[in-house]
């Protein structure tokens, strides 16, 4: 007999009752009693309740990657598998003008060879050809005996080109898009006209590269008949299921789509991409399996990138430092995309304001979502100018932020943030210092948020066996947050056991319908899924105990100290009420629940920095965070993701930045030797907070807004240290001493 | 496959496979990228083309003249049948002259070793890290028929999931690795570094895996995971 999952009757007032339980107290797993209600569904459990969430938990796949056993797409290997490499255009636009197709399929070893451009390429690094070999070192022989010549055709990859009377059209359409506008001009500028203090400066943020260390690619897995896996290192497991399908041709539901592991995506991956369809392709055609992964130089040329931006602000403030007016002009540089900018005033409150943005087009690759799409292209333009028009108008500049600031939560946070980077003992808060010491001390600050809602779409299931053990799936993907660890730790919470005893499926498109991971979804789509479908599976298993031990189903607990009912002294040990079950265990499958996630994360950060102004060098001392994120479901993986944003903000600030030569169309750092990610000598002492003032008890997701004020509060740090002003990313010291005058 | 000429079987007759020789077998196929800078466009990979391949291929001929043999008149091009130590078994694996270790692990051997990462071939990243002879290496600087007679770890060769070292158990607990990718790497770089001096201090532990990406940011929990496991050896700890 297969139980069917029942709905927990909603309850007026649940009781509260004590019991005994254990909590990790500084480290230490104590003993306590605590005091606890039944809640009903759709709501979580009183913060000081919780047994395993909100703690600090390791990763449940923890031991599979420390120990190389955790296998990514790039890893995957299956009978019969041949290895495809692209070649790429070399040049932003060019006439295919001679490809040896004969001499490639010659070489030994190569199995296949597919021309995907023929005639002109568009932009530099579009795939031109592929090859599939037996070996990964044929398959680049093949390549090159293609012998690939390109007639160079006039291209554009700058803003002053593009924008030049007569250059070389990007696609169809002019290269300057439509203007995209917000506020009232005339009111904005009459505001300004009126201001008591104003500013006005250009500020540029480079191209930025995801630069995840597994790149873009596939394995297809068909082998002729009917159907076919993919695995795919993407940010969404059943999105390119689909795709997949489609490009081989089989229905939809015969393509099974998974990744177990991702090697980072952060806002790149998602779909089957150009590679994906290519290696489809050849599997079709071969009726072999594909693995086709994109090199490095290749994930740095048609991956998608953060898309830059040059804006012209102007702002004022009244005497007071209230801001009265913002007039933002931007241009967005997103390659054949049109990029992406969030609105200005970005967090705070401007009074009359206006913008005007265009996107200006190039034969470039185009941008994709990048954390916090729009975002630290904003917060730079944002942050930088209030803190020039503090300094002008001799304000604090913390003081300037909680007065300006959009949202009172920020405010909180500006205190205890300014309070934790030594604010009121450091002597540059109204007037930057002078570079008059070989190490000039500087601080800044930055402020963001992000929606953080989940998707109403998800849904997850739970297992439980008569053997006791307990699978909780979904097809949604981790893509290092610890998607994993939360769902066996929520079961785990639910049901009373050990993280250890809950299995978590995921990565898989045949498993209950899960998210994209893109704008810090995820969680907050995941975790109420896997909640709702606990406390789904609780009722089910209470109202079978109550058939067969003869009680109310009502009155069933699970806890760590095993089954209890109220009109029953003995507890039931786990293990024994799962042994009641039928043979085939008892299954629950949850919804998506508004009332379990919040919306709207909001984050502080400041960075101290060192700044020598003989030789420009900059080295950050202390990065600062305090960051809501509503309810933790585990304080250790959210602190380490929202330190990874700080350090990816680092690295925005002072070293990453597509370099090209735009007279011979090439990219010049298109490689980990000259595009610079942070390294281990260059980590701050990192003061990373949850702010806990934040009692709304919902899931939120927390991935974004880490990554967005920390470059901002950087420069900001960089002139509050010794007066350079550097309003171009990345501050590379040949720009500080530039600011300095000590360069021309 | 292709009759290899400089097939060695044993330790017997060691052929010295030296980089330059390497080039000439090779025609540098994979070493363009290496010592071509990436201004010139060849990078290692299959993405050299026209106006780019023809400058990588320039710079490897001049190295590369006469093609084809060594100064015993050896063809190194082909395949060879070599045996390498790696995690303490000796291991039969059919290689090409030019196929780098790091290849060699994820390509040729049976059951493949996947948990050394292949990120950025060309030194960059330190994702493939491995020991020989107990010192930390990029594999895909490695010729694989240049290690025959070391002894190769991998970080397979460290722990098992089961069975975890001290500093992987270390990297668990403190949350070292999100995605993951990197942390093979940072692993086997950080075990020579706390086997030459388990109290390493933090700076030493941050040199020893300066060389190493992290693009999660994962790099404060290395740090405590690192020194957490330093405490743990010097007392004797496994």
């Amino acid at each position: 007999m297969k139980l069917e999952p029942r709905a927990v009757p909603l309850q007026d007032a649940p009781p509260k009752r004590k019991v005994k339980t254990t909590q990790v107290v500084n480290g230490i797993e104590t003993e306590v009693e605590i005091e606890v209600e039944d809640v009903p569904a759709g709501q979580w459990p009183p913060r000081a309740s919780l047994r395993v969430l909100n703690h600090d938990i390791p990763r449940v796949d923890g031991p599979v990657k420390v120990s190389g056993a955790a296998r990514y797409t790039h890893d995957v290997r299956v009978p019969g598998m041949v290895w495809a490499r692209l070649l790429l255009s070399p040049l932003p636009r060019a006439r295919v003008a001679a490809l040896d197709l004969e001499a490639a399929r010659a070489v030994p070893g190569v199995v296949h060879v597919l021309v995907v451009e023929r005639e002109e390429t568009g932009w530099l690094g579009q795939p031109v050809a592929v090859v599939a070999a037996e070996t990964l070192e044929a398959a680049g022989d093949g390549l090159r005996a293609l012998a690939a010549r390109f007639e160079p055709l006039p291209w554009v990859v700058d803003h002053a080109a593009a924008v030049r009377e007569g250059a070389p059209a990007v696609g169809r359409g002019a290269n300057v898009g439509r203007p995209e506008t917000d506020g009232d001009e005339a009111r904005a500028r009459a505001a300004l006209s009126a201001s008591a203090t104003r500013v006005r400066a250009t500020y540029t943020v480079p191209v930025q590269h995801h630069a995840s260390l597994e790149t873009h690619g596939v394995v297809v897995d068909y082998r002729g008949g009917e159907d076919a896996v993919v695995y795919c290192s993407t940010q969404y497991a059943q999105g390119f299921a689909a795709e997949a399908a489609k490009e081989l041709g089989l229905k939809a539901g015969n393509v099974r789509g998974v990744v177990e592991h991702m090697g980072g995506g952060f806002g790149s991956k998602f779909g089957l991409d150009a590679q994906g369809l290519y290696a489809c392709r050849i599997a079709k055609e071969l009726k072999r399996p594909v693995h086709l992964m994109l090199d490095r130089r290749a994930e740095f040329l048609m991956s998608g990138n953060r898309s830059g931006t040059s804006m012209t602000i102007e702002a004022g403030c009244d005497a007071q430092g209230s801001l009265t007016g913002l007039v933002a002009e931007a241009w967005k540089h997103g390659g054949l995309g049109r990029g992406s900018l969030s609105g200005l005033p970005y967090c705070y409150k401007a009074g009359a304001h206006f913008r005007d943005v265009r996107s200006v087009r190039m034969h470039l690759d185009a941008s994709r979502a990048m954390r916090a799409p729009g975002h630290p292209q904003a917060s730079f333009g944002m942050e930088s100018i209030l803190d020039e028009l503090a300094y002008a108008a001799g304000l604090d500049l913390v003081e300037i932020r909680r007065r300006n600031a959009a949202h009172p939560a920020w405010v909180r946070q500006l205190d205890r943030v300014a309070r934790e980077i030594g604010w009121d003992q450091h002597p540059h808060r109204t007037q930057p210092g002078k570079p008059d010491r070989e190490e000039c001390i500087g601080i800044g600050f930055g402020i963001s948020n992000w929606g953080s809602g989940g998707s109403s779409d998800c849904e997850a299931e739970v297992r439980i066996e008569k053997d006791g053990s307990v699978v909780v799936a979904c097809a949604a993907q981790d893509l290092g947050t610890g998607t994993r660890m939360y769902m066996a730790a929520i079961a785990a919470e639910e049901f009373g056991l050990p993280v250890a005893a809950v299995t978590a499926r995921l990565g898989d498109s045949r498993l209950p319908t899960g998210v994209a991971s893109g704008g810090s979804v995820t969680t907050p789509s995941v975790a109420p899924a896997v909640k709702d479908a606990c406390t789904r599976a609780r009722g089910a298993f209470a109202a079978h105990l109550a058939q067969v031990l003869g009680r109310s189903a009502e009155g069933f607990r699970f806890g760590p100290d095993g089954v209890r009912h109220d009109g029953m002294t003995e507890r039931l040990a786990w293990s024994k009420a799962c042994g009641t079950l039928p043979a085939e265990g008892l299954s629950a499958r949850g919804k998506w629940q508004e009332s379990l996630q919040t919306r709207g994360v909001r984050c502080t950060q400041a960075a101290q920095v060192a700044v020598d102004p003989g030789t420009g060098r900059v080295r950050v001392l202390h990065m600062v965070c305090l960051q809501e994120v509503g309810l933790a479901l585990n304080r250790l993986a959210v602190k380490s993701q929202i330190q990874g944003g700080m350090i990816q903000a680092l690295g925005y600030a002072l070293g990453e930045g597509r370099q090209l030569d735009s007279a011979l169309g090439l990219q010049l750092n298109a490689s980990f030797e000259e595009y610079k990610i942070p390294h281990a000598l260059e980590i701050p002492r990192m003061t990373t907070l949850i702010d806990d003032d934040d009692t709304r008890n919902g899931v939120a997701g927390v991935g974004e807004p880490p990554a967005i004020p920390g470059a901002s509060a950087i420069a900001n740090a960089v002139h509050n240290a010794c007066g350079a002003r550097v309003r171009e990313l990345p501050i590379t010291p040949d720009k500080v001493l530039l600011a300095l005058g000590k360069v021309v | 496959m292709a009759d290899g000429t400089a097939r060695t079987d044993g330790a017997a007759e060691p052929v010295d496979l030296s980089r330059r020789v390497f080039l000439r077998g090779a025609g540098g196929a994979a070493a363009g990228g290496v010592l071509a800078p990436a201004l010139l466009g060849a990078a290692a990979g299959g993405c050299a083309a026209g106006a780019t391949a023809g400058a990588g291929a320039a710079t490897s001929a001049a190295l590369a003249a006469p093609p084809g043999a060594d100064p015993a008149g050896r063809e190194l091009v082909g395949e060879v049948e070599i045996e390498l130590a790696i995690n303490g078994t000796r291991q039969k694996l059919v290689v090409e002259p030019r196929t780098t270790l790091l290849d060699a692990l994820r390509t040729r051997l049976e059951p493949p070793l996947t948990g050394t990462k292949s990120v950025c071939e060309r030194g960059n990243c330190g994702a493939c890290t491995v020991l020989v002879d107990g010192e930390p290496r990029y594999a895909c600087l490695q010729l694989a028929c240049d290690l025959r007679g070391r002894a190769i770890t991998t970080v397979e060769g460290l722990g098992s999931p089961e069975k975890l070292s001290v500093l992987q158990q270390e990297f668990v607990a403190q949350d070292g690795s999100m995605c993951g990718f990197c942390t093979p790497g940072f692993v086997v770089a950080i075990t020579a570094c706390l086997q030459r001096d388990p109290r390493a201090s933090e700076q030493e532990i941050r040199r020893a895996c300066a060389g190493n990406l992290c693009r999660c940011g994962t790099h404060p929990q290395v740090f405590a995971a690192a020194l957490a496991a330093g405490r743990r050896l010097a007392e004797g700890q496994r």
